[in-house]
């Protein structure tokens, strides 16, 4: 039965290489509207095959290891964390943005198509309840008041993690972040996984204790949209410190050594389009970089960073490896 | 002579697979890393402490699962009651929730939220709280099945001559409950050992295993070198083990056709109150988080119901049946030639632990080194579910051949009958319980699908799994209530195929009427 169906995938997918195929790779957060992507294909004439290759990390980690046989043609979800590093190891063809309105935030060598903010998300209630004020810095997190409040991602194994540390080293200055890290830590940070887990298990707007997580600025507009009843506020609300705020600007870009360059271009211009900018916010929560595309009502209740500290790219992919080792001796190999 | 050299060509079967599945990914995956192994990486105090640790709670957890899984085992097996059979098909339930749901439940339960009112999060008992969740139904199945092959005349025996209870237990049940228990044990110990575990969902990152810092050397750091130095030794400790357990079972094996004792209802107040104190365990174990799961998901209210009218449940839903089924008819084939084939070989019969004791996110990586091409490819994903599922459909028929006497075939044989025909008429017929719970196994594992998020994916190959992570990716208390319901159907979902898979054969039914 087993060799059937390895045969009939083989079969299927022979075939599949002889139909015009445009092979897109993404992180498992990429969604876009059915129907964007069928209308791409009946306008460009070829079949698009999104492959989701885990967290942004992840992905980029698979294309460089996979550069001699590149498995895709063109890359969505790589953002200004990771560009340096898939620059350095060489597996980006320099994609130009399509002409148009200029748009702000840009990547350097690729196609910028969305943009949000790694910050600090606070559970309304409990604060509310416990009649404590809302911290003003950071240093304020690292006081008796603030013990065992606050829930963080490993950055060795989630992208927000990773970005708020980059946000803390920019914000503070490396010696005087570490520093506050290692404060953090004393005052009971918890560390966890990934997003979902540090979300669903430890903030305490669901099934945990701490009232403090590293999530997204947009993340109490999505809380209003996906409640059961329609909110008129969000149950939680952006905490924008200095040092505690990052950009992440995501873009698209061709594969070194991929095919269907031609298609591949259409699909990066078609990320750009009008209709896909106006989708992409409700569908990943992220704000769209072409100016003056509409916005669903709801982002109205999340509060947009006026400030952020965001490391160049370049400084990003020189350095971060080596602050997220100093990180994990910091706050996780210490004691022991 | 001809049955052992068919024998022996059945071992090439699985072990090709193991080979292109699990052994080479891995060999590509080391040499990418230059192979320049470096030692120091074990005098890293913190990586000590991980790989202790690691130890640590795997053995924990493997005394605890025996202490209390033995006893409420036998209260399983001895006793008859109304739902008797569907309980022991349940117990395979935990295994198929996904990680992050069962931390959910099970924070439902001992949370700062919880019901319970008793706030455990991130005390050790949570965590080995956890692990029993996943670990104490493995030790109970065995258990059972292993007390359903002491000889109700040896029992009667002991019974006769003197023996109490107590002491028929010692010296009649307990030899031969050993083999099986020993290999339910070893296996906990593998899960605890090199799993990403529920562990570290419940106590955060100080109680990571080693499998984590491998998973974000490799996915994150792209630090090869390290990674696999680090899952070589993982392979050659929890590779001990396994060769360990397959010598002891073939030692400790007993053929010869047993008549078991059948269930009996419970008659003196001391049974009733045993057979009550092992439900009550149970269900505090095994069956609370799940129920604390569906419990949310039925208060969750009709909008939260609506999830399962949407195009995208109902895609994941035929998804998850299309490649459990794939995954299983793959895992049936070789479960049955690896164990057929592991009769004469020791080293094969350990073999069958390879891809438990392979580190996931190692041989997820290799395979996508080595077969660029065919990365995304259908085929490639099933391989990966049939790797991780078969293994159990090779354990249970191994075990359960060893069982078959070998002068049964022989007689057949002798008597005039072909080898395949000895072996449909006399041996198959005795294995096929065995292959059955196997394949409820091998159904687990496919339907719970741990290892598979770190394959490359397409959209539309969603299964009802991949659909409640990607729930849980979400904020919004509509996100959190279409998880659990998502969750609910998978239950039901595995409960049907378990009740299914092993629908009792005419026979067992007779027994558990009995």
């Amino acid at each position: 039965m087993f060799k059937k169906v390895l045969w009939l995938a083989l079969c299927t997918s022979a075939l599949g290489a002889q139909a015009a195929e445009l092979r897109v790779l993404t992180h498992s957060s990429f969604a876009l509207s059915k129907e964007l992507l069928a209308g791409f294909e009946q306008q460009s004439g070829v079949k698009v095959v999104v492959i989701k290759a885990g967290d942004a990390g992840e992905m980029v980690n698979k294309l460089i290891l996979t550069r001699a046989n590149p498995i895709a043609d063109v890359v969505y979800g790589i953002d200004n964390t990771l560009l340096g590093k898939a620059q350095q190891a060489g597996v980006l063809e320099p994609t130009a943005s399509p002409a148009g309105a200029a748009v702000k935030q840009t990547l350097p060598g690729m196609v910028s198509v969305d943009y949000g903010y790694v910050t600090l998300n606070y559970d309304k209630a409990w604060f509310a309840k416990q009649k404590l004020a809302l911290p003003k810095s950071l240093d304020e997190l690292t006081r008796p008041a603030y013990k065992n409040l606050v829930v963080v991602e490993n950055p060795a194994t989630s992208s927000p993690g990773l970005a708020f540390l980059l946000a803390t080293v920019k914000g503070l200055g490396e010696e005087p972040a570490f520093a506050w890290w290692g404060k953090l830590r004393d005052n009971g940070v918890k560390v966890a996984k990934g997003w979902s887990e540090a979300y669903y298990t430890d903030f305490s707007k669901n099934g945990g204790s701490r009232p403090i997580v590293v999530s997204y600025a947009t993340s109490p507009a999505a809380e209003v949209f996906y409640s059961k009843q329609k909110l008129a506020e969000a149950p939680t609300g952006n905490l924008l410190l200095k040092g505690g705020v990052f950009q992440q600007v995501e873009g698209v870009a061709l594969v070194k050594g991929g095919g269907q360059k031609k298609a591949a271009r259409q699909f990066v211009d078609f990320l750009r389009s009008d209709a896909v900018q106006a989708d992409l916010p409700r569908q990943m929560w992220m704000y769209p970089v072409v100016p003056g595309v509409k916005l669903n009502p709801v982002f109205a209740l999340a509060q947009q960073p006026v400030a952020h500290d965001t490391p160049d790219s370049q400084a990003i992919a020189a350095k971060s490896a080596g602050w997220v080792s100093r990180w994990t001796r910091v706050v996780l190999k210490s004691g022991y | 002579m001809r049955a052992v050299f068919s024998r022996q060509a059945l071992a090439l079967l699985p072990l090709a697979f193991l080979i292109l599945m699990a052994l080479a990914p891995l060999a590509r995956l080391l040499y990418e890393g230059g192979g320049g192994l470096s030692a120091n990486l074990f005098f890293d105090d913190y990586l000590r402490w991980r790989l202790v640790w690691s130890l640590t709670q795997a053995a924990v957890t493997c005394v605890l699962a025996l202490a209390i899984g033995l006893p409420l085992a036998w209260a399983l097996a001895r006793f008859a009651f109304p739902g008797r059979v569907l309980i022991l098909r349940l117990l395979l339930l935990p295994f198929v929730m996904p990680t992050l749901v069962a931390a959910l439940g099970v924070l439902a339960l001992f949370g700062p939220h919880g019901v319970t009112g008793l706030n455990l999060q991130d005390t050790p008992w949570l965590l080995l709280y956890g692990n029993l969740f996943y670990n104490l139904p493995l030790v109970i199945r065995a258990a059972c099945e292993a007390l359903a092959t002491v000889p109700a005349s040896r029992l009667a025996a002991a019974r006769t001559l003197g023996c109490t209870a107590w002491r028929a237990f010692w010296r009649v049940e307990w030899p031969v409950a050993r083999p099986w228990l020993a290999s339910a044990l070893c296996l906990v110990f593998l899960y605890c050992f090199s799993g990403f575990g529920l562990a570290l969902l419940l106590g955060g990152q100080r109680y990571a295993t080693v499998e984590v810092e491998i998973y974000s050397l490799v996915a994150y750091e792209l630090n090869l070198a390290d990674a696999g130095a680090l899952a070589l030794l993982l392979l050659c400790l929890s590779g001990g083990v396994a060769f360990g357990y397959a010598w002891l079972e073939r030692r400790l094996a007993t053929p010869g056709k047993v008549e078991p004792l059948p269930p009996r209802p419970a008659a003196t107040l001391a049974e009733r109150t045993l057979l009550a104190g092992a439900l009550v365990l149970l269900a505090l174990f095994a069956a609370a988080p799940l129920l604390a799961v569906a419990g949310r998901a039925l208060s969750a209210g009709v909008e939260a119901w609506a999830v399962l009218g949407e195009g995208d449940t109902l895609a994941a839903l035929a998804n998850t049946l299309r490649f459990s089924a794939l995954a299983l008819g793959a895992a049936a084939v070789l479960g049955l030639a690896h164990a057929l084939a592991a009769q004469r070989w020791l080293w094969l019969r350990a073999a069958a632990f390879l891809p438990f004791v392979l580190s996931p996110v190692c041989v997820a990586f290799g395979l996508l080194l080595l077969y660029p091409g065919w990365s995304a490819s259908l085929a490639l994903l099933l391989g990966a579910y049939a790797l991780l599922a078969y293994p159990f459909v090779a354990k249970s028929v191994a075990a359960a051949l060893d069982g078959v006497p070998p002068q049964w075939p022989q007689a057949a044989r002798t008597l005039g009958a072909s080898a395949p025909r000895a072996f449909a008429r006399v041996v198959w017929p005795l294995l096929q319980p065995a292959f059955r719970r196997g394949l409820a196994f091998a159904a687990a594992t496919a339907l719970g699908e741990f290892a598979v998020t770190l394959f490359l994916s397409r959209p539309e190959w969603t299964t009802l799994t991949t659909l409640i992570y990607q729930r849980l990716g979400r904020p919004g208390a509509a996100s959190l209530d279409a998880a659990l319901v998502l969750s609910s159907v998978l239950m039901l979902f595995a409960v049907s195929a378990f009740v299914i898979i092993e629908w009792p054969a005419r026979r067992d039914r007779d027994s558990d009427h009995a």
